[in-house]
């Protein structure tokens, strides 16, 4: 199958192939969207999708998509500072994480909050863990599926890096008494602290940081994280002793790639991995961003094996916004989660959504398109398709950057 | 694939699938006997919004230019095939025509498609059509074909059925069939004679060309399960269906059709159903077109209740009881 590369990529025209949209909800004209979206089975038979907005004055919405051909706002939340943006969120039971991530170092409120869902439309917030200082701008993305622990990408009080663009390091938090978060655990890359006594790494041409992003921690290996360092590249990191993270192995694609590794997906029953890029260039200036799947049969000596292939650069840069790779679906462990070591689901930014059959993990096929036309209000002529969930029912759910909302869609193949 | 990178939750065949042509392009096959009123039909369908992105592929033997014309003007993309009938001298055109469509869109030469319908001239015996998406696995990887459909005409198609193998054989091998021109004959005796050939097949009457246009996009694979009664013989032909109550195994099923491919693969038209097998979740759809066999695909769950294994048989010369003894042979030896 080659629909990546039809004309209609080139024409701009919408694709729908092998998805059937089942709805879109601008969410009360704040569907400017972040990387962050999660399904709650409340206790009174809803389900509910949290998202997180990209950017002020919403924090996160809750929608009901028990219907997913009706998905409706319960609540809506606001930032208390537009300096702050909320992006990312996780969801265990009826607790969700939230991160806080202020625009400069220095301001507050800056950190994680942890808040009770358990009655959707009255979110109550449990617990704040402080993340600001002179040299942090809070917590940038979380992980939070088993209840105990949550594993961030943050900056700290007490943390001064070598370079301001280094900001955002490994942080474990302890919620098993979530109204008491405590740090238990911390890692960051050699030479990125002042203190360090390690020459700092070289600086990438776009210089995005050497910090974290992605800090993914699956049951099946409790004893590994999955960590993504954006011009870092990415590390699979031995967590058994939560205080004392050791590097297992380290893979990276930059140089001679523009930096910006985002997120680490192990599939552990096949030992491969999904490491993704984010663009963050409009008018797919840092091209190629791409999904690459890893062999992983010897976690110490990753080799990266194909991608995920994409239309020609050429017929989506000029559309407006960014082009190329950004989030997956994660195989979340939770119990709402699409669970898949077959299909790879990845959002592109105005390169849609798109659906790949990994069974040949050499040769990735497209197997389904989802390109929408630009939603009302957006400020760039064209979709940004920023994240992607899959619930167990084999529901999708990805929202666009700017203005589009959310979109339900279902598998068609 | 070899146990390199296995997954343990892939079934035996694979990814499972949500339908049986998976991501595939779907194609229609389209036969009828000749002035049945198949470009009408096509002219009609692609007119509605179901019909738009649809690639054409037209059979030029025996039809006349204006019909070639009258589809060139509405369809997105229309692809002459000349020089003959699809079922003898070109099914290396109709390969290559359909690797070029795909070509020829890649590189933005013709506009986008999202089905192929393939008209066959009225004189064109499909099955070749089916084997090739059967034996060409790069066709077979991009391509599936969801519905055979074939045109049938109320004044002429008794006389047609009565005189022309390749008709009886088009009547025989579809999954739909349509009456046509119905305002200049009533399609009744017709229709009873189509049923008798071909039970399992549906058979729709078209006014004026109009048909339902899900006729020809919505696959078959449920109606499958309509088929029952054992159909009349007709140059030898039968068909009839083999139910199994209790799972099947794959390597009993395997063994027995690879010997009955190897004693009578020509003679089996079209072999096709939904299997329950051993292990697997969801049912299993095979398809045998003579001696070649398209991968079987598992679908993510039945499609009903019923669970039971039926396949449907189409062979000329072969009886129901002896593919019944076959079976219960290597099924008691294995």
């Amino acid at each position: 199958m080659s629909a990546a590369t039809s004309p209609l990529e080139n024409n701009g025209e919408p694709i729908t192939w092998n998805f059937k949209l089942l709805a879109q909800n601008n969410l009360g004209g704040f569907g400017g969207m972040g990387e962050g979206i999660a399904v709650q089975l409340a206790k009174d038979g809803r389900r509910i999708a949290w998202i997180a907005h990209e950017s002020a004055p919403k924090n996160f919405t809750g929608v009901d998509v028990t219907d997913p051909r009706n998905p409706k706002v319960v609540v809506q939340t606001d930032l208390p500072q537009t300096h702050m943006r909320s992006n990312s969120l996780d969801v265990s039971g009826d607790v969700m994480a939230v991160a806080y991530q202020t625009k400069q170092v220095g301001q507050k409120p800056a950190g994680l909050e942890l808040f009770d869902i358990s009655v959707p439309e009255k979110p109550r917030s449990i617990a704040f863990l402080d993340c600001s200082g002179a040299h942090s701008r809070g917590v940038h993305q979380l992980w939070f599926c088993d209840g105990e622990y949550v594993h961030m990408a943050s900056g700290a009080p007490d943390f001064t890096p070598s370079h301001p663009n280094d900001d955002q390091f490994y942080r474990c938090i302890d919620v098993r008494s979530p109204s008491k978060p405590v740090e238990v655990g911390r890692w960051w890359m050699p030479g990125t602290a002042s203190t360090d006594n390690v020459k700092p790494p070289p600086r990438h041409p776009l210089d995005k940081g050497y910090r974290a992003h992605n800090t993914n921690v699956y049951p099946q290996r409790g004893d590994r994280l999955y960590l993504c360092y954006i011009d870092g590249g990415m590390f699979v990191m031995d967590i058994k002793d939560k205080a004392n993270p050791k590097v297992i192995s380290h893979w990276t694609n930059s140089p001679p790639y523009t930096g910006f590794m985002h997120t680490a997906v192990p599939l552990f029953d096949r030992d491969l991995m999904l490491v993704t890029d984010e663009s963050t260039e409009d008018n797919a200036a840092d091209w190629p961003k791409l999904i690459w799947v890893l062999d992983a049969r010897d976690e110490e000596h990753l080799v990266p094996i194909s991608t995920c292939p994409l239309p020609p650069v050429d017929a989506y840069k000029d559309r407006g916004g960014r082009f190329g790779a950004h989030n997956i679906h994660e195989n979340t462990p939770v119990p709402t989660s699409f669970q898949s070591d077959q299909l790879v689901f990845g959002t592109f930014f105005n390169g849609g959504m798109r659906a790949y059959d990994i069974s040949n993990p050499y040769q990735p096929k497209e197997v389904a398109t989802f390109v929408p036309p630009a939603p009302a209000g957006t400020p760039v002529g064209a979709v940004q398709l920023n994240d992607v969930y899959v619930d167990e029912r084999g529901v999708i759910y990805t929202v666009d950057r700017f203005s589009g909302g959310l979109y339900t869609l279902e598998m068609d193949f | 694939m070899t146990a390199l990178f296995s997954s343990p939750s892939a079934g035996r065949f694979g990814r499972r699938q949500k339908r049986e042509r998976g991501a595939r392009i779907p194609v229609t096959v389209l036969t009828g006997f000749l002035g049945a009123g198949k470009t009408t039909l096509l002219n009609r369908f692609l007119a509605t919004p179901e019909g738009r992105g649809t690639a054409v592929v037209v059979n030029e033997f025996g039809a006349a230019p204006i019909d070639d014309a009258l589809v060139r003007a509405s369809a997105d993309e229309t692809v002459l095939i000349g020089n003959g009938c699809l079922c003898c001298v070109s099914r290396s055109d109709l390969q290559e025509t359909l690797r070029k469509l795909v070509i020829d869109r890649d590189r933005g030469d013709i506009p986008d498609f999202r089905r192929v319908v393939i008209e066959t001239s009225g004189l064109a015996d499909p099955s070749p059509i089916l084997q090739t998406f059967a034996t060409d696995r790069a066709l077979g990887d991009t391509f599936h074909v969801d519905v055979m459909l074939t045109a049938a005409d109320a004044a002429t198609g008794l006389d047609t059925l009565a005189r022309s193998s390749e008709a009886r054989r088009q009547a025989i091998l579809a999954d739909r069939i349509v009456i046509t021109k119905t305002d200049i004959a009533s399609g009744e005796e017709l229709a009873a004679r189509l049923r008798a050939l071909n039970p399992g097949a549906s058979i729709d009457v078209a006014v004026n060309g109009a048909l339902d246009p899900a006729r020809l996009t919505e696959p078959v694979a449920a109606e499958r399960n309509a088929f029952v009664a054992e159909a009349e013989h007709a140059d030898g032909i039968a068909s009839f269906v083999l139910t199994f109550d209790t799972a099947v195994r794959w390597p009993v099923f395997a063994r027995t059709m690879e010997t009955l491919i190897a004693l009578r693969g020509p003679d089996l038209l079209r072999v096709k159903g939904f299997l329950a097998v051993e292990g697997c979740q969801g049912p299993v759809l095979v398809q045998f077109v003579q001696h070649l066999a398209p991968p079987p695909v598992e679908l993510d769950a039945w499609p009903d209740t019923n669970r039971a294994s039926r396949v449907v048989f189409i062979t000329r010369g072969i009886a129901e009881a002896q593919v019944r003894a076959l079976f219960a042979a290597v099924q008691g030896l294995a």
